[in-house]
């Protein structure tokens, strides 16, 4: 399947890799291209520089979906372009509100505690997105939701870390250690066994017990939601491996890079998550050509100048595409039925719609 | 540029940090390599299990403990629940209570609960390195840190500040106070920012030292890396200008060599004139001064590139 009839076909495309690989870049590119392809899109990035959120015409992006101003050239195309910020904390407190009666919420809302998870406990980031994605996914607006991932030092913390929040929030441990601050679970303390009650005596003494009274609250006004935090993160994670999903693997060709992209495609299969293809980013491309099998040396007759740079230029450029290649094949091939996409690296920035339309065209063209 | 002071080290400990992918891990690792060359005691540190250093230094991973990596280096792999565990010992004295907390997986819980808790374990075990004396001397001379990304450096290194303001009393607090006095001071900590010279991570690169600044942390100079080698340009007409060059010099070329090379160096030259753009747009918005590191056309980054660059980060070795 190649690029665009991986656009058409999907209603969801999400886009995860290590930091730094381009995958905001690849996200906004993918969603012009299927808009520009004529259909409804949104496109739901993390973090985007600001720069890339003003290469969409718009000054900021914000937690609320806006139409880019696109000129798709074909006047009767019913495409459309939509750009959003994820905002993890207004997501969360819409989920809160969801989830209980605005008396609680208020409460939870007031919580120190739940500041703190809501801004930055590992995995909440993780864990809005997809609550996001299936927010967008509900309202039933767009044909195509395209989703960047958080820039998680490992492309594989996205998976885990939905499980490690609702973990956190059910945990058997956490209620357990926060029974001596819980109105109603003082008898239990002395269920505990004694390296829990020596460990908790410690923890108290180093966090000071104020803290800890606001994060018993905490859970006491969460008790009941566990089950819906659970719910909802099951069938979040149904929708990920549905037909219509596809996941995007975006990478690097260097060597760390690479090696992270094989491993998580290969968690995804093992998750029964659609893995739609590897997107290649700033790849060298050089092609061998007659006559240019030893630059070096024709450098060196050629003297020095603009022929002599030249020629040195095109044996490094050529030397880095041949080891990208056997890179590439050593660490990619083994995925099979996956196509591999490469894009060459550019000379300018991508900054503005036209740069992007470049990047999803070379998508579109390129081949494994 | 050259009249400024170039030194990254000035404190003891150098923070190094950037955007993902713009090669921190290399540029901490060719610093250490390089103030270890000039006869410092180096400790190089990587926050957390990243696997970064190892296979640079030809080893499977780095451990918690300290361990000699090369001559006059020392690595470690700081973890939040061992320095909790090691923070415990120091001040209860009581290795029972480690292996209990390490069971009931209490580690786990304080340092999801408590804000920045995670953060200044972290940075707390920097500050004992930097602290560390034998025979009334220094151990260290200097500290290297592979720090989180810049997307998540000011939060880290704001951690003690925040526990400072949210933990009333209690050993973690004094704990959190000598950590935050570390870390704002100049002679003892600066942050190495690593920048690749294009548009946005010069962008990123601006706004986190904005960010730094404000809160009172030192910054050392900017490492530039990735900079590509300038050429010649070819003019309006690249494929003639390579044509009678060659000509000239009486190399036979054909039409499709000269069409590919003139691609290459055209494509080559331009991203060189951006980046040399974006450096200087750092330098006009950023008064401090910028080290460059050339771009090694390789896709890997072993012991003979990193002592490649270590070289040329040996002149900022004082």
């Amino acid at each position: 399947m190649n690029v665009d009839e991986l656009l058409l076909d999907r209603h969801i495309i999400v886009c995860t890799g290590s930091g730094g690989v381009g995958k905001t870049t690849s996200a906004a590119a993918l969603a012009l291209r299927a808009a520009e392809l004529g259909r409804r899109t949104i496109v739901c990035t993390i973090d985007p520089a600001r720069r890339l959120a003003q290469s969409m015409g718009l000054e900021q992006l914000g937690g609320d979906p806006k139409l880019v101003p696109v000129t798709t050239g074909r006047s009767k195309s019913k495409g459309e372009l939509w750009a959003m910020m994820l905002d993890m904390k207004s997501t969360f407190d819409q989920m809160v509100l969801e989830m209980t009666t605005p008396e609680r919420a208020e409460k939870i809302f007031e919580n120190p505690f739940y500041h703190h998870i809501s801004s930055t406990l590992a995995g909440t980031q993780e864990y809005m997105a997809m609550e996001k994605l299936w927010e967008l996914h509900e309202e039933g607006r767009w044909e195509l939701i395209v989703i960047d991932t958080p820039p998680t030092r490992s492309a594989l913390d996205f998976l885990d870390a939905p499980r490690r929040l609702t973990d956190f929030l059910e945990g058997r441990f956490l209620r357990l250690m926060m029974l001596p601050y819980m109105k109603a679970g003082k008898t239990g303390l002395r269920m505990i066994n004694f390296g829990t009650r020596v460990a908790l005596r410690a923890v108290t003494r180093i966090t000071g017990s104020d803290l800890f009274a606001d994060v018993a609250d905490f859970f006491q006004q969460f008790e009941g939601m566990y089950e819906t935090f659970k719910q909802r993160s099951k069938r979040v994670r149904e929708l990920l491996q549905a037909r219509r999903t596809a996941f995007l693997v975006v990478t690097a060709p260097t060597e760390p890079s690479l090696k992270e992209a094989r491993y998580f495609s290969e968690r995804l299969t093992d998750e029964k998550i659609p893995l739609g293809g590897v997107i290649v980013n700033r790849a060298h491309a050089v092609p061998g050509v007659a006559g240019l099998e030893d630059p070096n040396s024709l450098a060196a007759r050629a003297g020095d100048g603009v022929l002599a740079d030249a020629l040195r230029t095109y044996g490094e450029w050529r030397a880095v595409s041949l080891r990208e290649e056997r890179l590439l094949e050593g660490t990619l091939g083994a995925i099979k039925d996956t196509p591999v996409w490469r894009v060459p690296d550019l000379a300018d920035d991508v900054h503005d719609l036209k740069a992007l339309r470049e990047i999803g065209q070379l998508l579109a063209d390129a081949a494994r | 540029m050259s009249s400024m002071p170039t030194s990254l080290t000035a404190s003891r400990v150098a923070v190094v940090s950037g955007k993902g992918g713009v090669g921190k891990t290399t540029v901490a690792a060719a610093l250490a390599i390089a103030a270890a060359r000039a006869g410092k005691h180096v400790l190089l540190a990587e926050m957390e299990d990243r696997e970064a250093f190892a296979p640079i230094f030809g080893l499977r991973k780095l451990a918690y403990t300290e361990q000699t990596i090369a001559p006059n280096i020392t690595g470690l792999t700081v973890e939040a629940d061992e320095a909790l565990v090691d923070y415990l010992r120091m001040f209860y004295g009581i290795p029972t209570i480690s292996r209990a907390l390490m069971r009931t997986k209490a580690v786990e819980f304080a340092t999801q609960t408590a804000p920045g808790l995670k953060d200044i374990l972290l940075i707390g075990k920097v500050k004992e390195a930097e602290s560390r004396r034998h025979e009334g001397r220094h151990v260290f001379d200097l500290i290297v840190v592979d720090a989180p990304p810049t997307g998540r450096l000011p939060r880290f290194l704001d951690a003690p500040r925040a526990v400072v303001e949210l933990v009333k009393g209690g050993q973690i607090r004094t704990q959190a106070q000598g950590v935050l006095d570390m870390v704002t001071d100049p002679k003892r900590c600066q942050v190495v920012m690593v920048a690749q010279p294009e548009e946005m991570p010069v962008r990123e690169t601006e706004e986190t030292i904005e960010t730094l600044s404000k809160m009172g942390i030192a910054l050392g100079p900017i490492v530039m890396n990735g900079v590509w080698p300038e050429i010649r340009s070819l003019g309006k007409e690249p494929e003639q200008t390579l044509r009678a060059a060659a000509s000239d010099a009486g190399v036979d070329l054909t039409d499709e060599a000269i069409s590919v090379l003139a691609g290459v160096a055209t494509t080559h030259a331009r991203r060189a004139r951006n980046q040399r753009k974006a450096m200087k747009s750092l330098a006009n918005d950023v008064s401090l001064p910028q080290i460059e590191l050339p771009y090694l056309f390789t896709e890997h980054m072993g012991r003979p590139e990193v002592e490649q660059l270590s070289q040329i980060l040996a002149e900022c070795v004082t």
